[in-house]
């Protein structure tokens, strides 16, 4: 074949279209996400996980009843700390599966339940560590897993001391977390190489070159974690009919967790809008887009608070069915204004194309 | 049954169409210049269309849901358009006759977008889910009998995406991306942390894996997910990695069956901008060049199938699809509505993008 140069032949294509766009991303997008929402609740979450760690260490080492329910208590804080953490799914929390090793779901298969069994018959020292569980299956680090440990049949066992093997498990899970929390910190520290791109996006960086750029990963995460919520954490346990309806699909269902889960990455969600500062740089017509989205957000919010009955049954309860069913469809209305009107109001092109995964 | 419902839709769709199609077929140019094939939305409604070298409409057909891509039976002048994953349906037709045919999934199947039809045009093969097993599978149907489903045999790997013949005709090569999926779940990707990707070469004869191909265990996110064939045989593969953006791998890649496979980086900057995701592949009419498309970057980037070295791009806002064109240039086109001639030594706009042009799809096939 003939020689070619490194460059192509020279011609501009539709150059029309490439115009300068005026500006509507906040200038500070970056660090303000990153000091004022990432930070703030990996902090929170990193305290959570630590005192559950503690909090285990000390029953396995007396147990008592009222110990348990204690830590019970702390894992539904932890649970609720998670949530606006898990919205940041990108940079530091993709690296290292860190987000499969701290919650890994979905989960059809059952590998969980299964893996986490298979430990508790075997009962073999190495996973009751912290170091020894990090090389273990991922399945078998994260809150899914110490939520059997804590609430799945024969948890009340930890209590009365007839499961220190159980127990001690149960601890080095939420030591994992409480470890894997302190490094997400490192990594949005302004000491971190991570937290210098994001928070100041410029034409050297690797990642990040413009706030717009940034404005799209957030965009993006924003997208990603409605879809997650909709698709992976309420619909396969609401089914296409009552009849399908199996609330054992739902995540943490044992510990009737499951709406504080998708509530708190709702209101992290609410939280990550405001923190970065969209408003701000919106004029009126295009705030009233990024209202529509709070407003569907409240609402999936308010229906999930309404919930009564514990999650195992409500999504076959036919008024709580109602609402399950409500905060889906709100959530897939967020996602639609998110990926189309919201993104064209900042001056994002989401791609047709851009789609993940084909 | 939601095979039964999706058919019947299918069905429904196409006798909506049949007053436009057949007019569509009668007047087709049938001259012997290039077609080619793909996927778009077009006014609110999802089609397959065929377009001509001058990206001229031969023929349309209406689709219930968004395409993807297209098995092609170039000597017999048909094709079977699929459904995007985790798509239910495909529908085959034909340039020649009028009638299409609608191929509903099998029960607890879903296909994944791509497929093949046998040089001698008696079989079709499509890569599709089986998901509550957890497996990939290569769907074998009928193309003389209504494209009946007749078998199916085991890809070897979890989530096949694109599938090529091989030059010998006789052996299928299939790009397990390594993402397991359930439709239950949506898109939602179930075992990044212990995906492994594959390319497996399976004898159609048999159906038994022949050969495998597998990336190194540091890459085992990097999925690998749609190919072409050079004018040499070797096989060329884009992936789209699952790990973390800082991280810049690879994204082609070259293999030939008994050899280790390569992968090449094109500069650091175009690296960048590919934002780890090739989204198709074509090679020119001469074997000699490939073109990636990264619709993410807005880019297609040129590379020397001899040397695996990287040529060129060319800059195309949301561009993905890409077949070959002629010696030295692909004609590609974009979700908002270009459709460009594009190589290392030309770029000769077709259609201009705009707001009110159609959105082509991820794919672009030449009939």
């Amino acid at each position: 074949m003939p020689i070619r140069s490194i460059l192509c032949a020279a011609v501009l294509l539709f150059a029309g279209a490439a115009a300068a766009q005026e500006r509507r991303v906040p200038e500070g997008i970056g660090a303000n996400v990153a000091d004022g929402y990432a930070r703030v609740s990996l902090e929170a979450f990193a305290g959570a996980t630590a005192r559950l760690h503690a909090g285990l260490e000390a029953v396995c080492a007396e147990p008592t009843r009222e110990g348990l329910d204690d830590i019970r208590a702390a894992f539904a804080d932890t649970v609720r700390a998670w949530g606006p953490v898990s919205v940041l799914r990108f940079g530091p929390l993709v690296a290292e599966n860190h987000f499969e090793r701290i919650f890994f779901w979905p989960d059809p298969r059952g590998v969980t339940l299964r893996q986490v069994q298979g430990v508790l018959a075997e009962k073999e020292p190495e996973t009751a560590n912290v170091e020894g569980l990090a090389g273990k299956s991922v399945a078998l680090q994260g809150l899914p897993a110490l939520e059997y440990v804590l609430f799945g049949t024969g948890s009340d066992a930890i209590g009365t001391g007839e499961e220190d093997f159980r127990c001690r498990y149960g601890a080095a899970i939420a030591g994992n977390a409480a470890a894997r929390a302190r490094e997400l910190i490192e990594a949005w520290s302004p000491r971190a190489a991570f937290h210098d791109d994001f928070a100041h996006p410029g034409e050297g960086n690797a990642l990040y070159r413009s706030p717009l750029e940034v404005a799209g990963e957030v965009v993006k995460a924003l997208g990603t974690s409605l879809q997650f919520a909709r698709d992976a954490e309420l619909l396969p346990a609401l089914g296409e009919t009552p009849s399908k309806a199996n609330g054992k699909r739902a995540p943490l269902w044992r510990s009737d967790l499951t709406f504080d889960l998708v509530g708190t990455q709702i209101q992290g969600m609410l939280a990550l809008i405001d923190v970065a500062g969209f408003g701000e740089a919106l004029d009126e017509e295009r705030q009233a887009i990024l209202d529509a989205l709070r407003f569907d957000l409240e609402h999936t919010l308010g229906a999930l608070e309404e919930i009564e009955a514990p999650a195992e049954a409500a999504f076959a309860d036919e008024q709580d069915r109602g609402r399950i069913a409500y905060a889906a469809t709100a959530l897939q209305g967020a996602n639609a204004t998110v990926s189309e009107r919201f993104s064209a109001a900042i001056g994002l092109t989401m791609g047709f194309n851009a789609l993940d995964g084909d | 049954m939601r095979s039964t419902a999706i058919d019947r839709r299918t069905f429904l769709t196409l006798a909506g169409s049949a007053a436009a199609a057949p007019r569509a077929f009668a007047d087709a140019d049938m001259g012997d210049g290039a077609l080619f094939l793909g996927a778009r939305l077009n006014d609110g409604r999802y089609e397959a269309a065929v377009i001509d070298e001058k990206a001229r409409d031969i023929l349309v057909l209406p689709l219930e849901a968004r395409g993807h891509s297209f098995a092609i039976d170039a000597p017999r002048r048909r094709a079977v358009a699929f459904a995007r994953s985790p798509g239910r349906f495909a529908v085959a037709f034909g340039m020649a006759d009028s009638e299409p045919v609608a191929i509903a999934a099998a029960d607890n199947r879903h296909f994944f977008g791509h497929g093949i039809f046998t040089p001698d045009g008696r079989l079709m093969l499509a890569t599709e889910n089986d998901y509550d097993a957890g497996r990939g599978v290569a769907g074998i149907y009928d193309a003389t009998d209504r494209f009946r489903r007749i078998g199916e045999f085991a890809t070897d790997g979890i989530g096949p995406h694109e599938v090529v013949l091989a030059g010998d005709g006789k052996t299928l090569c299939v790009a397990n991306g390594g993402i397991l999926t359930h439709p239950d779940y949506g898109r939602s990707k179930l075992n990044l942390a212990t995906m492994r990707p594959s390319l497996t070469y399976i004898e159609i004869a048999s159906g038994g894996v022949i050969d495998k191909a597998e990336l190194a265990p540091e890459l085992h996110q990097l999925s690998i997910r749609h190919m072409a064939v050079d004018g040499a045989g070797n096989v060329w593969f884009g992936c789209q990695y699952q790990g973390e953006a800082a991280e810049q791998p690879p994204l082609v890649g070259r293999h030939r069956r008994g050899r280790e496979i390569e992968l090449f980086l094109a500069p650091s900057e175009t690296q960048r901008r590919m934002r780890n995701y090739v989204g198709s592949l074509a090679v020119d009419a001469s074997g000699d060049v490939l073109a990636t498309s990264s619709p993410h970057g807005g880019l297609v980037a040129f590379w020397d199938t001899a040397t695996g070295k990287y040529l060129c791009q060319r800059e195309l806002a949301d561009g993905c699809g890409v077949a070959p064109f002629d010696r030295g240039s692909v004609l590609a086109t974009s979700g908002r509505g270009a459709v460009v001639k594009a190589g290392p030594d030309i770029v000769s706009p077709l259609r201009t993008p705009g707001a009110d042009k159609p959105s082509w799809d991820n794919h672009l096939r030449r009939l």
